[in-house]
C-alpha cells in the first residue's frame, strides 16, 4: 500500500488548508485552526482567547446555542474547541454525507457569531464552575504548579483557562474585541482528514467572510532558565499518594540539538523499558507510571519527569528521580541504548503517520508551532543521524539538575518533612493551597 | 481470497501438523461493515479472527481471554487484573523485561486491559514484525514464571494504582462503592482492581492457580487487524500456538444478582469542595433487546449539550458542572448509572429532584422524533469512530465475540438502534428507572474524612 500524501493549498484571502484523504471509514473531521493562542490573552485577563472560542459556538446568525448543538447531533457531528498557548482550534468530525451541512455549520460559528450578553455571562460562571471542579483531579493541580512556577512571569507560566480573578476581569466587549483582531483569513490553518471530496471549496466557504487583515502579533521570548532547585508543595487533605512532577527548561525544534535531545530523553523516560520505568516502576514498584517527556512549543518549553508514588515512598521516589536526572546528565546515555532508542523511534514512526488525523495534525504542527518546514519530514532521518556524542551533549547543554522545578501534590501535614529531606541543596520551598487557582 | 484460497490453505498447514492440537479449521467469514473477518480454529481451541487493513504498513494483535474479576471469589479480588500485570514479566525463555525490550527494539508497543467480563493484551506493531507477537503472546500463555520478587513489586505497582484511580479520586471512590452497594451477591459487587488488602494478600500459589485455570488456548482469542499476508500468519500462528494444550475451563459459579425492591441510599464525605451525585438503577446485560433502547434513551436525557438533563441541570438552572450517564455494556445485567458533580452551593438533592422529573417525563411522555433521530445519530457517530483505527476494529471484534460470541455484533447493534420506537424509549423507561431498584449516594464535601455516614453496605 501506498499513503497518501497531505495536499496543501492555499485561498484567496490567505488562509491555508491541509487534506489528507482516506476513504476507509465514512468519517471527515475538520478543523479551523488560528495561529493565536492563550499567549495572546492580555495580561490580567487570561482566559480571554478561551472563553472567546467557547462563546462563538454559543449563538451564531439566525442559530441559538440549544440550536446549534441540537444541529451538531442531527448531523451525526461532534464539535469542540481547544485552546493551546499557540493556537485556537475548532472543529471536530462529522458522518462524510453531511460534511457540507456541517461545514456550513461550522462556518456561520466561525463568521458570525451573535456573542449574547446572556450566554456570555452564564459561560464565565460555568468556567469558573469547571475550575472549582478541576481541583479534584492531583494530576491537574500538579500540572498548573508546574507550569506557574517553572515559567514564573514568561507568558508560558499562564494557564489558557484562566483563573476566577482573570475571568472576572474580562468583559464582552474583550470578547469581541479578540474575535475581531484574531479571526481572520490570513490567521486561519484548516484542516481535513478523512472522507472528503470537495476539499477546497469548502475551505473557501468556512473562512470567506472572515476580515482579510492580519492579526497581531505577540512579543514571545525564550523563558529565563530559573536557578536552584524549587519546591512546590500543593498542600490537599487526606491525601494517601502523592503527585510528583520535577521541570526544567529544555529546548525547542528550532534548536541544533533539538532531536537529539528528544532521542537521549526517550532513553531516560520515554518508553516502557526506559531507566525511569525500570528503576522506579518495574525495580520498585513505587509508581504506576514513570515517564519524561520534552515539550514542543513556539519557543523553548520544557523537559519534565512524572510520577505517582504512594505517600511512604514519595520522599525516596523524588530522591531517585532526581539522582537518576544527574547521572543521565553527568554519564551521559551509552551507546547501546542510542542504538536500541533508534530502532525503536524509527520502527515505530509507522504509527505516527498511519491515520489520516494524524498526518493532517503534523502538517497543522508545523504552521501553528511554527517549526521547520521538514520538521517532521526529515524527523525520521534527523533521528538515524543522532551520534552518542551529539546526544550527551544536548543533555549537558540543555538540561542542568541543579535547576529543578519540583511540584508535589499531597499532605502537607505528613509529607513535606520527608519531601524536604530527600532533595540535596533544596534552595527554597513554598506550600500553595490547593485551591490556589 | 476465495473460500477455496483458505480451504486449500488450511488443507495445506494441515498436512504439516504434527497432531490434532495443531490441526487448523476455517470457521468461515464474517461480514464487518465493508470488510470481512476470517475466523481459524487451532485444534487446541485457540480461535483466531483476522481482518485484512492495508490503509498503513502496521498491524494490531490482540489477545482476548475470557476472564475477568466476574471470576474471582471474595478474599481474592483483583486476581485477574494484578495477573494482567504479571504477564510482562519473565518467561521460561526470556528473562523479566525481554518482552517489552524486544517489542520496543522493533518499534511496536503494548498494553493491556481487564474488567469485568474479560482481559485482553494488545501489541501494535510494524506489518514487517508481526512474527514477533505471535512468539511473544504464545510464550506467556504458556511459559510464564511466577517468581516471589516479581509479584511483591507488582503488587506494589497495583497497590498505587488503585490509590491513583480509586483512593486518592473522588469519582473513582464513588463509583466503587455505588457498585458495592448496588450489587449484593454477583461478583460485579467488587471492583476489578480489587480491595487493597485482597490486592496486598496474594501468593504466588494463587497466581499460579489462576494461570493455570483461565490462561489456556481455549479460553482465548487472537484477533489480528492489519496488512498481514494471511497465510504466512497463519502459520506462524499454527507454529507458535499449536503445542500448549487445552485446558478444562471451570463452569462459573456466578449468582444471579436478586432483584432489587427497596431503593439505596448512601451519603460519604470525601475531600472534595462540591458535592456529587451518583444514581445507578439496575440495567439490561449488553446481549439484552432492551440495551439498545436504553442505551437511546441514555443519549435523550444525558448525550450532549442538547440532551435533556444537561440542557437543564448545567445551561438552564446551573445546578451542575458536569454530568454522564452510562448503560454498563456487561454480559449480566449491570447498571444504567448516573454521575453529577454539583456546583458551588447546589447539592444532590436538587439534582435527583431534576432528574426524577425527568424520569417519570420519559415514562409518561413519548420523546420526540427529533430527539430520536438525535440519539440515534450520536451513537451512529460513536460506532464509526471506534472503528477509525486498526486497534479500533480489533478491539470492537474481540469485545463482542468474548462478550456475546459475535464479533460482528457492533453492525447488529446500529441496526437495531435503527428499529428503535420511541415507544421501546418509553417501555425501557417504564421498566428500568424505578427508586426501588435504585442506588443513591450522594458524596458530600467534608474535609474530615471519608466516613460513611448513613445506609452503608
Amino acid at each position: 500500500m501506498k499513503l497518501a500524501t497531505t495536499e496543501r493549498f492555499e485561498i484567496p484571502g490567505g488562509a491555508l488548508a491541509f487534506v489528507e484523504a482516506s476513504h476507509a471509514i465514512p468519517l471527515v473531521s475538520v478543523g479551523v485552526s488560528l495561529r493565536s493562542g492563550s499567549v495572546c490573552d492580555p495580561i490580567g485577563k487570561e482566559g480571554l482567547a478561551r472563553l472567546t472560542a467557547r462563546l462563538m459556538r454559543r449563538g451564531c446568525a439566525g442559530l441559538t446555542a440549544n440550536e446549534i448543538d441540537n444541529r451538531v447531533d442531527i448531523l451525526g457531528a461532534e464539535l469542540s474547541g481547544d485552546t493551546g498557548l499557540s493556537s485556537i482550534s475548532m472543529g471536530g468530525q462529522v458522518i462524510s454525507r453531511n460534511i457540507e451541512p456541517f461545514a456550513e455549520l461550522l462556518a456561520r460559528i466561525v463568521s458570525t457569531p451573535t456573542f449574547d450578553e446572556r450566554e456570555f455571562e452564564r459561560l464565565k460562571r460555568q468556567t469558573l464552575a469547571e475550575i472549582v471542579e478541576a481541583r479534584d483531579s492531583d494530576r491537574s493541580l500538579a500540572h498548573k504548579a508546574l507550569r506557574r512556577n517553572l515559567f514564573g512571569g514568561h507568558l508560558y507560566g499562564r494557564g489558557a483557562g484562566g483563573t476566577s480573578k482573570s475571568l472576572a476581569a474580562i468583559t464582552l466587549d474583550d470578547v469581541r474585541g479578540f474575535y475581531a483582531a484574531h479571526f481572520t483569513q490570513p490567521n486561519v490553518v484548516i484542516g481535513f482528514a478523512g472522507d472528503v471530496l470537495s476539499a477546497e471549496k469548502i475551505a473557501v466557504k468556512l473562512v470567506e467572510k472572515l476580515p482579510k487583515h492580519a492579526a497581531p502579533k505577540v512579543e514571545l521570548t525564550h523563558p529565563a532558565q530559573l536557578s536552584g532547585r524549587h519546591l512546590t508543595f500543593v498542600d490537599k487533605p487526606d491525601r494517601t499518594q502523592t503527585q510528583i512532577l520535577i521541570g526544567t527548561l529544555a529546548s525547542w525544534p528550532h534548536d541544533s540539538d533539538h532531536v537529539a535531545l528528544t532521542v537521549a530523553n526517550t532513553v531516560f523516560g520515554g518508553t516502557f523499558t526506559s531507566r525511569m520505568m525500570r528503576e522506579v516502576r518495574s525495580k520498585r514498584g513505587w509508581s504506576y507510571g514513570a515517564s519524561s517527556s520534552v515539550a514542543i512549543e513556539r519557543r523553548r518549553h520544557s523537559l519534565s519527569m512524572g510520577t505517582a508514588p504512594g505517600a511512604a515512598d514519595a520522599a525516596a521516589c523524588l530522591n531517585l528521580e532526581i539522582g537518576l536526572l544527574e547521572s543521565l546528565v553527568s554519564g551521559g546515555i551509552s551507546a547501546r541504548e542510542l542504538g536500541f532508542v533508534k530502532k525503536y523511534l524509527t520502527r515505530s514512526h509507522a504509527f505516527e503517520i498511519d491515520t489520516a488525523v494524524k498526518r493532517v495534525h503534523q502538517a497543522l504542527d508545523v504552521e501553528l508551532l511554527n517549526l521547520p518546514a521538514d520538521y517532521y519530514s526529515s524527523h525520521l532521518g534527523n533521528v538515524k543521524n543522532v551520534t552518542l556524542e551529539q546526544a550527551n551533549d544536548a543533555l549537558k547543554n540543555r538540561i542542568d539538575p541543579e535547576n529543578l522545578r519540583i511540584v508535589v501534590v499531597g499532605t502537607a501535614d505528613s509529607m513535606l518533612d520527608g519531601i524536604k529531606a530527600g532533595v540535596e541543596r533544596l534552595s527554597s520551598v513554598t506550600v500553595e493551597p490547593y485551591d490556589l487557582e | 481470497m476465495s473460500a477455496n484460497f483458505r480451504t486449500r490453505l488450511v488443507e495445506r498447514l494441515n498436512a504439516k501438523a504434527p497432531d490434532s492440537q495443531h490441526h487448523i479449521s476455517y470457521e468461515g467469514p464474517r461480514p464487518f461493515g465493508g470488510d470481512t473477518i476470517h475466523s481459524y480454529r487451532l485444534g487446541n481451541g485457540l480461535t483466531v479472527m483476522l481482518l485484512k487493513d492495508d490503509s498503513a504498513p502496521v498491524a494490531t494483535y490482540f489477545t482476548w481471554f475470557n476472564v475477568g474479576s466476574r471470576h474471582e471469589t471474595a478474599g481474592k479480588t483483583g486476581l485477574a487484573h494484578l495477573f494482567e500485570h504479571l504477564m510482562f514479566n519473565e518467561t521460561e525463555s526470556l528473562k523479566a523485561g525481554e518482552f517489552d525490550r524486544l517489542l520496543e527494539e522493533s518499534g511496536a508497543e503494548s498494553n493491556a486491559a481487564t474488567w469485568v467480563d474479560w482481559t485482553f493484551y494488545h501489541e501494535s506493531i510494524p506489518a514487517d514484525r508481526i512474527g514477533l507477537a505471535v512468539r511473544l503472546e504464545a510464550n506467556r500463555m504458556a511459559n510464564l514464571v511466577l517468581r516471589e520478587p516479581q509479584l511483591v513489586s507488582e503488587k506494589e505497582v497495583v497497590t498505587n494504582e488503585r490509590r491513583q484511580r480509586v483512593d486518592d479520586d473522588i469519582e473513582g471512590a464513588a463509583n466503587e462503592l455505588l457498585y458495592k452497594t448496588a450489587f449484593t451477591c454477583h461478583p460485579y459487587h467488587w471492583p476489578t482492581i480489587g480491595w487493597m488488602s485482597d490486592i496486598e494478600g496474594f501468593t504466588t500459589d494463587d497466581c499460579e492457580r489462576f494461570y493455570k485455570t483461565y490462561y489456556a488456548p481455549n479460553n482465548a482469542t487472537v484477533v489480528v487487524v492489519g496488512d498481514f499476508n494471511e497465510g504466512s500468519l497463519l502459520t506462524k500462528i499454527q507454529s507458535a500456538y499449536g503445542s500448549i494444550p487445552s485446558s478444562v475451563i471451570p463452569e462459573e459459579d456466578t449468582h444471579p444478582e436478586p432483584p432489587q425492591t427497596e431503593e439505596r441510599t448512601l451519603v460519604v464525605h470525601k475531600p472534595t469542595e462540591t458535592e456529587k451525585l451518583l444514581v445507578g438503577f439496575h440495567g439490561p446485560a449488553l446481549g439484552d433487546a432492551d440495551h439498545a433502547p436504553l442505551s437511546l434513551l441514555n443519549e435523550v436525557l444525558f448525550g450532549g449539550r442538547a440532551s435533556r438533563v444537561y440542557n437543564e441541570l448545567i445551561t438552564e438552572k446551573e445546578l451542575a458542572s458536569d454530568l454522564r450517564g452510562w448503560v454498563s455494556t456487561f454480559r449480566d445485567p449491570g447498571l444504567y448509572d448516573i454521575f453529577a458533580a454539583a456546583r458551588t452551593g447546589r447539592n444532590g438533592a436538587e439534582i435527583l429532584d431534576v432528574l426524577d422529573g425527568h424520569f417519570s417525563r420519559v415514562k409518561s411522555e413519548l420523546v420526540s422524533e427529533v430527539e430520536l433521530a438525535r440519539a440515534k445519530a450520536r451513537l451512529e457517530l460513536s460506532l464509526l469512530q471506534s472503528l477509525d483505527t486498526m486497534s479500533g476494529k480489533a478491539e470492537q471484534i474481540g469485545f463482542y465475540w468474548t462478550v456475546l460470541g459475535d464479533p460482528a455484533f457492533a453492525f447488529q447493534r446500529l441496526e437495531a438502534y435503527r428499529r428503535v420506537t420511541r415507544g421501546d424509549l418509553r417501555r425501557v423507561a417504564r421498566r428500568y428507572l424505578n427508586s426501588s431498584s435504585r442506588t443513591v449516594l450522594r458524596v458530600l464535601p467534608d474535609e474530615a474524612g471519608d466516613a460513611v455516614v448513613e445506609g452503608a453496605a
